[in-house]
């Protein structure tokens, strides 16, 4: 069970959230704060592990509750933060403090649903970890785990693991998700150098893809080899990297 | 003006008769020093030119807009006191002109030269006036030009904005009333389209009053438009995007395709129970950047343009816009390619944006 406050200023903006949150199951709301001494006063006393966040209430932000909060109680106590709010600019702070998700209003049950499941992931392992005394690694990981970006007016915090291939596109790159598409102003070879080579192959001078996602190396009849994805998506392979993935295969 | 200007160029102007003198000296084989005789020119014009710096300083405004009775009762005086000023300073630089005389008083040598030199000196006075009153005519001149040719840019963009609010609101309130129709059969439905027309808000807000944006940027606005069409006529259109890798930063006008494709959707694909197809498209000729919209719904003569229909508005916007922009280097068609197809085809010079996306992207752990 996830024990969870839902913090905003707004009586409708509190309900929906309710509403939404019976259809998941493993959430448990304890308490629904309104204001910013209220939110911090719940939190102190019921020390949940998921808090539904507005940024802008009367009194504090959003982000002056989570330093009032951090600097009061030990980090394995603090709750994991979904924030949800209108202003779509608070969201690289978000993400500097490891907020779980940024949800930008009015949002569906989809992206909420998606939002609770990272928390569930992320609360989970916490927890796993918690028994090995072990809370947050001690180096910090060498690789980039996730992305922020903009795209079609919505904010993501991505987990690179959503990520099944990336394909090149002059001066930007098309990330491929099981369900959409995002183009980002990036380079292969920064993307390639961000992410963990265990993770993602490089497999043409024009396409990375995540291992996890990989079905077969088909030859085609012509002599080419094509890299095929769970998903039946088909991505061209150079022959310079043939060997790295064969090799990859053959040692997993 | 530097007054070095000044100085630089009446100290010329006073080599050019310091030779002519020598050379009329030497054809009457007089007798007289050369240095004697550029001195006595150089002086004399190095004089005028700080007198002209002076006079620009201090009355050069003034002068630019004095009228005809100032002229006679101010600058006339003015112009004798200056000349005369002038021939004092000069003669007490050199006292030993005139050559070839008895010894002569302070005035007399004034006198002597004022005879031969005050109308000379009255002819450079005013030739310095005339010339101030004519850089004044130049400038007012020049301003009026800039002025115009502000208006004209101003007046652009008031036109450019009237248009893109003629695109909006329509958009807006059509997305409104699907909302609120489908908040009465599929919530989940109304609910999504919300956040989607959410994000487009949200977008267009941050975009402001932009004329031009990334075609990357374009295309964002015109799938998240398209993903709200797919809602509205489900499964019954294929959609079909394609931009050349190498355009996704090129400079378009913002809002250029979106009433296209309302366009293909309210008067061909909605036509159409199954099979719809909608093919829009970036492509790039040398210079030259092409953006085509297909539609299969229906062919052009069974749709017979009506001004008063939003066919008529949002065509003639995007055509207005493209004239404004472009002026005679866009070119726009309707056409019939094939039975029942209709593709509308723009083409405008290829710009890229010279400054670098910003963008939000940060990884983190």
């Amino acid at each position: 069970m996830i024990r969870a406050i839902l913090a905003d200023d707004e009586v409708l903006a509190r309900q929906k959230l309710r509403q939404l949150l019976r259809d998941e199951p493993e959430i448990e709301i304890v308490g629904e704060g309104a204001s910013a001494s209220e939110t911090i006063d719940l939190v102190r006393a019921t020390e949940p592990d998921l808090l539904f966040l507005d940024i802008r209430m009367p009194g504090m932000d959003g982000f002056d509750i989570i330093g009032k909060l951090s600097a009061s109680s030990d980090p394995a106590a603090m709750p994991r933060i979904i924030f949800t709010t209108a202003h779509d600019s608070y969201a690289l702070r978000a993400f500097e403090i490891h907020a779980v998700d940024y949800l930008l209003k009015p949002f569906t049950s989809e992206r909420l649903h998606s939002a609770v499941q990272r928390a569930h992931e992320e609360i989970y392992t916490a927890k796993q970890n918690a028994g090995r005394n072990n809370l947050w690694p001690q180096n910090p990981p060498a690789y980039t785990t996730r992305i922020v970006f903009k795209s079609r007016g919505r904010i993501l915090f991505l987990p690179v693991s959503d990520i099944r291939w990336i394909g090149a596109e002059e001066n930007y790159a098309r990330i491929c998700t099981g369900a959409e598409k995002h183009l980002l102003r990036e380079t292969m070879s920064h993307l390639e150098e961000k992410l963990d080579p265990q993770m993602f192959l490089r497999v043409h001078r024009s396409a990375i893809v995540n291992l996890q996602y990989l079905k077969e190396v088909r030859t085609e009849p012509s002599g080419e080899f094509t890299v095929v994805l769970v998903d039946g998506q088909k991505i061209a392979m150079s022959r310079s990297f043939h060997a790295r993935i064969t090799e990859w295969m053959a040692g997993s | 003006m530097h007054p070095a200007i000044f100085v630089s160029a009446s100290v010329l102007l006073g080599t050019l008769f310091a030779l002519q003198e020598w050379i009329t000296v030497h054809l009457w084989s007089y007798h007289i020093g050369l240095r004697i005789l550029f001195a006595a020119w150089w002086v004399q014009y190095f004089l005028w030119g700080v007198l002209c710096w002076l006079l620009w300083r201090w009355c050069g405004p003034w002068i630019q807009r004095a009228n005809v009775l100032c002229i006679f009762t101010q600058v006339l005086p003015l112009s004798i006191v200056t000349s005369v000023v002038e021939e004092m300073i000069w003669v007490a630089c050199f006292p030993q002109l005139p050559l070839n005389r008895p010894h002569m008083t302070y005035w007399h040598r004034l006198a002597f030269h004022l005879d031969a030199e005050f109308i000379d000196n009255l002819v450079v006075f005013w030739c310095a006036v005339a010339l101030f009153r004519g850089i004044g005519y130049y400038q007012k001149f020049r301003e009026k030009e800039a002025a115009a040719a502000q208006l004209s840019v101003q007046l652009a963009q008031a036109q450019i904005a009237a248009l893109r609010m003629q695109l909006n609101p329509h958009f807006l309130f059509n997305t409104m009333n699907s909302i609120s129709s489908l908040m009465r059969t599929d919530i989940a439905a109304a609910d999504t389209m919300l956040e989607q027309l959410g994000s487009l808000l949200r977008i267009t807000l941050e975009r402001g009053e932009v004329q031009f944006i990334r075609l990357n940027d374009e295309m964002e606005f015109v799938e998240m438009y398209l993903a709200m069409q797919e809602r509205r006529f489900t499964g019954r259109v294929h959609q079909q995007l394609w931009v050349h890798p190498e355009l996704h930063d090129a400079l378009v006008p913002a809002m250029i395709l979106q009433p296209l494709i309302e366009n293909a959707y309210t008067h061909g694909l909605s036509r159409l129970d199954s099979n719809g197809l909608l093919h829009i498209e970036a492509t790039r000729e040398d210079s030259r950047l092409t953006l085509s919209v297909l539609n299969n719904g229906a062919g052009l003569n069974s749709s017979p343009p009506k001004v008063s229909d939003g066919q008529g508005v949002g065509l003639a916007n995007i055509k207005s816009r493209l004239q404004l922009h472009y002026g005679d280097q866009h070119t726009f068609s309707i056409r019939e390619v094939a039975t029942d197809q209709v593709e509308v085809t723009i083409t405008f010079p290829l710009q890229f944006s010279a400054s670098p996306a910003e963008t939000l992207t940060r990884f983190g752990a």
